[in-house]
């Protein structure tokens, strides 16, 4: 890793880590707010089978517990939208951006290797990833002692949750700095890994809402964010062995792709 | 000793060792083809050609930002393909038209690259002071620089840190004449220094001011190496004179050419040592007598010229 460029990394993305972390806070200190307010009462409806089975269990998530609440905080497309500013946004635009700009060359002329600089972006944005689910989850235990329900908040398995979340949006980040250090322009990598999120986000939420496409819900990287699953005690770790595998496919293919590549002079 | 050297030095595009499996196949550029030079430690080495001649390709190819296609190279005794981390920490680079961290301040900028490279910034106190950026102005955004600004403070960031061997992809691009000369004595001092300097331009007069030799590529060919002394000595002068009588008999005299003589006025070209011409004239009922110095430019368009036909 090279500190300096880690460092001015951090120092580059902190007022808008700070404004999404504040937003993921505010996002996730709803959740509890929403289950101690109105839990009962959408239970009550879903019983009553006005309300199809599968809209009540969107995400694998639902509002029925303080669990379910905040599994549901995690897949809902807010969350997913502001996390999206860096395991997508950030990603994409890291190493594509500086050479659409054609800062990467300068920075380059200095003696670091391609990939310590790609390793160093990596880092960089594992840890905004990190803050942002942080964030979350923090907003989630703020708001459920503010809510009166903290003593349902399932503390010892925030880490493992936390560590679920990474490994997801991670798996994104690595795909979005994988076609950043792939092509020479933001758009491309911006698209390949706006797309890649969009088709995740489409299969799991169509194989949750329709059950002739469950199986569908295997090929998503969000089928293996199992919130509600890890809050209740009952953690499944191949789902992390899964998102990890995606996460190293990626890499190692920024690790082979950015090295070999041509930096020609910036049109 | 030689700071740098390339042996058949080749750059195709289009045909790398790797390609993204995307789109059509690109149609292969020779970019560069069999490139031999030998830049000499503590020597100005200006690199000339017009744009797309190859110059920023080979530069590229030595700074290991493009792979070669065949051929080596080696930069203050290191290897250029395995050795580029290496080399980058000994060397200084401006690229053409620089581009800079638009957000940072001049000085957080440069205090970032120097963080970067991993040595102190020497020389920036120096830099900043030739070139005239005053502390008030490095605090400024980068964004509201001038682009004569932007390159000045891409000048010290290439040279901030005292290189060994700096490469310098037109540096003069974007400053006023007097900035211009400015750069010039940092060129001067730093080779005072034993420093060496990799010059590319394709401003013939600036090559011809600061460079000890030049190398001219060419659809990227290399056309000729040669001394800027020499290259300017054989080149042919212009001779123009006015005369009151009858005009001196030039036929046969080494180095004269292109004899042309019309009611009072004689031209002509000379090549070379000019003794054989002067001994030729003396006696001459002369007038007016005006010799041209040899141009570069003109040097530079007579190899076109050549490697044209």
């Amino acid at each position: 890793m090279n500190r300096a460029l880690f460092r001015q990394t951090w120092r580059a993305q902190r007022l808008k880590l700070a404004v999404v972390s504040t937003a993921l806070v505010v996002w996730g200190f709803l959740m509890p707010l929403i289950y101690a307010r109105f839990g009962s009462q959408f239970r009550a409806i879903v019983e009553s089978g006005i309300v199809p089975e599968q809209l009540a269990k969107f995400g694998g998530g639902d509002i029925f517990s303080l669990q379910g609440s905040i599994a549901l905080g995690f897949i809902h497309p807010i969350a997913i939208i502001l996390t999206s500013v860096f395991s997508v946004g950030f990603s994409a635009g890291a190493i594509a951006g500086e050479r659409q700009r054609g800062t990467l060359e300068v920075a380059l002329a200095r003696p670091i290797a391609r990939r310590t600089f790609y390793l160093t972006l990596l880092e960089a944005a594992f840890g905004f990833v990190g803050v942002t689910i942080a964030a979350l989850l923090v907003g989630a235990a703020v708001g459920a002692a503010f809510a009166g329900v903290g003593g349902e908040f399932p503390f010892r398995h925030v880490p493992l949750l936390w560590l679920n979340g990474v490994l997801l949006f991670g798996a994104f980040t690595a795909v979005g700095l994988a076609a950043s250090a792939s092509f020479d322009r933001v758009a491309p990598a911006l698209g390949v890994t706006l797309g890649f999120v969009v088709l995740m986000y489409f299969l799991d939420i169509l194989g949750s809402l329709w059950p002739a496409a469950e199986r569908l819900q295997a090929y998503s990287l969000f089928h293996y964010l199992k919130a509600k699953a890890i809050l209740v005690g009952r953690a499944a770790p191949i789902d992390l062995a899964i998102l990890a595998t995606v996460i190293a496919a990626a890499v190692a293919w920024a690790l082979v792709v950015f090295p070999r590549r041509d930096l020609a002079a910036p049109s | 000793m030689h700071a740098i050297t390339t042996t058949g030095l080749t750059k195709h595009y289009g045909r790398g060792p790797f390609r993204l499996p995307l789109g059509r196949a690109p149609v292969p550029i020779r970019a560069l083809e069999s490139l031999d030079i030998a830049v000499r430690e503590g020597e100005i080495f200006g690199f000339l050609g017009p744009n797309g001649a190859g110059k920023s390709t080979t530069i590229r190819l030595l700074l290991g930002f493009l792979h070669p296609s065949a051929g080596e190279g080696r930069v203050l005794g290191l290897d250029m393909v395995r050795d580029s981390v290496a080399i980058r920490r000994r060397v200084g680079y401006l690229p053409g038209g620089v581009a800079l961290y638009d957000l940072m301040t001049g000085e957080r900028l440069l205090d970032y690259f120097a963080e970067l490279g991993g040595r102190p910034p020497v020389r920036r106190a120096e830099l900043c002071d030739r070139l005239e950026l005053s502390p008030a102005t490095l605090r400024r955004r980068v964004r509201d620089y001038s682009r004569g600004m932007r390159q000045k403070v891409g000048i010290v960031q290439a040279l901030q840190h005292d290189p060994e061997l700096a490469i310098l992809d037109e540096p003069t691009e974007g400053l006023d004449p007097l900035m211009q000369r400015a750069f010039y004595g940092i060129l001067a001092a730093l080779k005072a220094e034993g420093r060496t300097i990799f010059f590319s331009s394709h401003v013939l007069s600036e090559v011809e001011r600061v460079c000890d030799r030049v190398a001219i590529i060419r659809r990227g060919r290399l056309v000729a190496v040669e001394e800027i002394a020499a290259l300017l000595a054989r080149h042919k002068r212009n001779v123009e004179m006015r005369l009151h009588g009858m005009p001196p008999r030039l036929d046969g005299v080494p180095g004269v050419s292109s004899v042309e003589a019309t009611d009072g006025q004689l031209t002509c070209r000379v090549e070379g040592d000019m003794r054989p011409f002067l001994a030729a004239i003396a006696g001459a009922p002369i007038v007016d007598l005006t010799i041209e110095p040899a141009h570069l430019e003109e040097a530079f368009l007579e190899y076109y010229g050549e490697a044209e036909a």
